[in-house]
């Protein structure tokens, strides 16, 4: 062989590389923050009332710690929101799937969804209370419906935007309609896979911090709302921190990864 | 005598209605035509002329319903791996590495790994990617990524390979090296071959026979033999070889003839 010209590809090394300066990056962006926050909350009047310092909002939490209930908050909310998005996500690939493959079905339901769509889940609350109370049920059920339809319409566009060619190269391979959906349609569809459910989990978010304070279940959402009633601020800072963290390491442990090793490897997204 | 003929091709006709006007368009006219095993026959023609509305139909991508299509004398009626194409480009699926994709015929045929894996490597070793079986698809250069498509094709060992236009999308010095290889694997392999182009060089250069269309609706204007042995068929020789260089002036001004008409009208 006489040309051997590759394009370049990643080394190892110089991933780390990056990965470690981006660390770095992030840490200095967070006591960036941490410090104008701290400098802010110093210098205005009555800070306990419109903005405590990151340390008061810290001690506010080894507080509740004491109380054994900021834990237990935690892992409510954290469970409402797995599980919810978790059957969402489940519900909404396949659903998606079967409309992206057949036009009949998806001409059907298609102005269905769009209605349900524009409905959002805090429109939908008044009647699921109705129906089953104010209950961790309600809850469960709002995010359900609030991160089944970002997956489902962007599995939908995604199996359709898979290029013909891809399809008829299996086809002329002698793949079956069952091995195009495996081996072509799905992996095809990964792109918009990633970004449905990075929208799902998203909405999911919303929609529990809304239901908990809505539905008065225990959680952060509820303890959110509580910190409003009782004027401690520094516990609806708490609250917001906690779940801005929790979003940063759940993107950066489980949807990262799972990209990386999928639609960036495969070339299909820009890193 | 239609004893040893792979590819059997009957008075087909074509008409299609035009995706806005919804007029119907006449896209070939009467093709007869006959592929013998371990034949390499090259189609050239103006563009828009059906030549790749034509293999579509012979890949069973395209029904057809006036003329009749047959592949070892089975009539026509869909894709399937007895006619393997090769796609202008960017037809390997990014998600597969090279090694999946070349084996990826064997595997919808659910062929057992280890034999799967045989053949594979004689492949990538056939069209020189031995040390890329794992690279995805983005990490290869066009004329690889080329290279891949033809192993896979011919990994699926089909009664006769379709290709069209495969190497229409690389640049003219990696053309001249991949046209170069596909005359050594063809020798080494022993294959039945219908290739598309619109280059009229390329044409002459790999075909056994070469197959002009006039424009649309295409038919079959000339049929023109190429009498040159495979061996002989290297780029640094044939540019002096007056069989070579006559066949393709031949086929030039046939083709130019055809896109002056156009002009014309």
């Amino acid at each position: 062989m006489t040309t051997v010209d590759v394009a370049p590809h990643r080394r190892k090394s110089l991933r780390k590389t990056i990965t470690d300066s981006r660390a770095i990056q992030l840490v200095i962006l967070l006591i960036g923050v941490l410090v104008l926050w701290a400098i802010i909350s110093a210098t205005i009047d009555r800070p306990d009332r419109y903005l405590p310092s990151p340390l008061t909002t810290l001690f506010s939490s080894v507080d509740l710690l004491e109380k054994g209930v900021l834990i237990s908050f935690y892992t409510d909310t954290l469970t409402r929101l797995v599980i919810g998005s978790a059957v969402g996500i489940a519900l909404g690939i396949p659903f998606g799937l079967l409309l992206g493959l057949n036009r009949n079905i998806a001409d059907m339901f298609y102005p269905l969804m769009n209605f349900f769509q524009s409905v959002s889940g805090i429109a939908i609350f008044p009647v699921i209370v109705i129906w089953f109370g104010n209950s961790n049920t309600t809850v469960m059920i709002v995010i359900l419906y609030t991160s089944f339809f970002p997956i489902a319409f962007n599995v939908l566009s995604g199996v359709r935007s898979v290029p013909m060619r891809y399809i008829s190269a299996a086809r002329t391979l002698g793949a079956s309609r069952f091995q195009i959906i495996k081996d072509v349609l799905l992996p095809g569809a990964m792109p918009s896979v990633a970004i449905g459910s990075r929208l799902s989990i998203g909405f999911a978010w919303r929609a529990v911090i809304a239901g908990e304070m809505l539905a008065g279940q225990a959680g952060l959402g509820n303890m959110i709302f509580a910190g409003q009633e009782l004027d401690n601020t520094a516990q609806i800072l708490l609250g917001m921190m906690l779940i801005g963290l929790t979003w940063i390491m759940l993107d950066h442990y489980l949807l990262r990864p799972l990209e990386s090793d999928t639609i960036e490897r495969w070339g299909l997204v820009q890193k | 005598m239609t004893g040893d003929a792979k590819l059997i091709v009957q008075g087909l006709s074509h008409h299609y209605p035009d995706e806005y006007t919804g007029e119907s368009v006449h896209a070939l006219q009467d093709i007869n035509l006959q592929i013998h095993d371990n034949e390499f026959v090259t189609i050239v023609g103006p563009s828009g002329c059906g030549k790749t509305t034509f293999l579509n139909i012979i890949a069973g991508l395209l029904p057809y319903r006036e003329g009749r299509a047959m592949v070892d004398g089975v009539e026509i009626k869909g894709p399937g791996p007895d006619r393997g194409v090769v796609f202008q480009e960017h037809a390997i699926l990014p998600w597969r590495t090279v090694n999946r994709n070349i084996g990826h015929g064997l595997e919808l045929r659910k062929v057992p790994k280890a034999e799967r894996e045989k053949r594979v490597q004689e492949y990538i070793d056939l069209v020189g990617l031995s040390g890329f079986e794992e690279r995805y698809p983005h990490e290869l250069s066009g004329g690889m990524k080329q290279r891949v498509a033809v192993a896979r094709t011919l990994c699926a060992d089909p009664v006769i390979m379709l290709m069209d236009e495969p190497f229409a999308a690389v640049d003219a010095q990696t053309r001249i090296t991949l046209q170069d290889e596909l005359n050594r694997v063809v020798m080494a392999t022993r294959r039945t071959i219908l290739f598309i182009t619109h280059s009229v060089e390329e044409a002459a250069f790999l075909g056994d026979r070469c197959i002009v269309f006039s424009r649309r609706p295409g038919q079959i204007k000339t049929e023109i033999k190429i009498d040159i042995p495979r061996e002989e068929r290297l780029w640094k020789d044939m540019v002096n070889n007056p069989k070579f260089t006559d066949a393709r002036d031949e086929i030039l001004s046939l083709v130019r003839s055809e896109v002056t008409n156009d002009d014309n009208s």
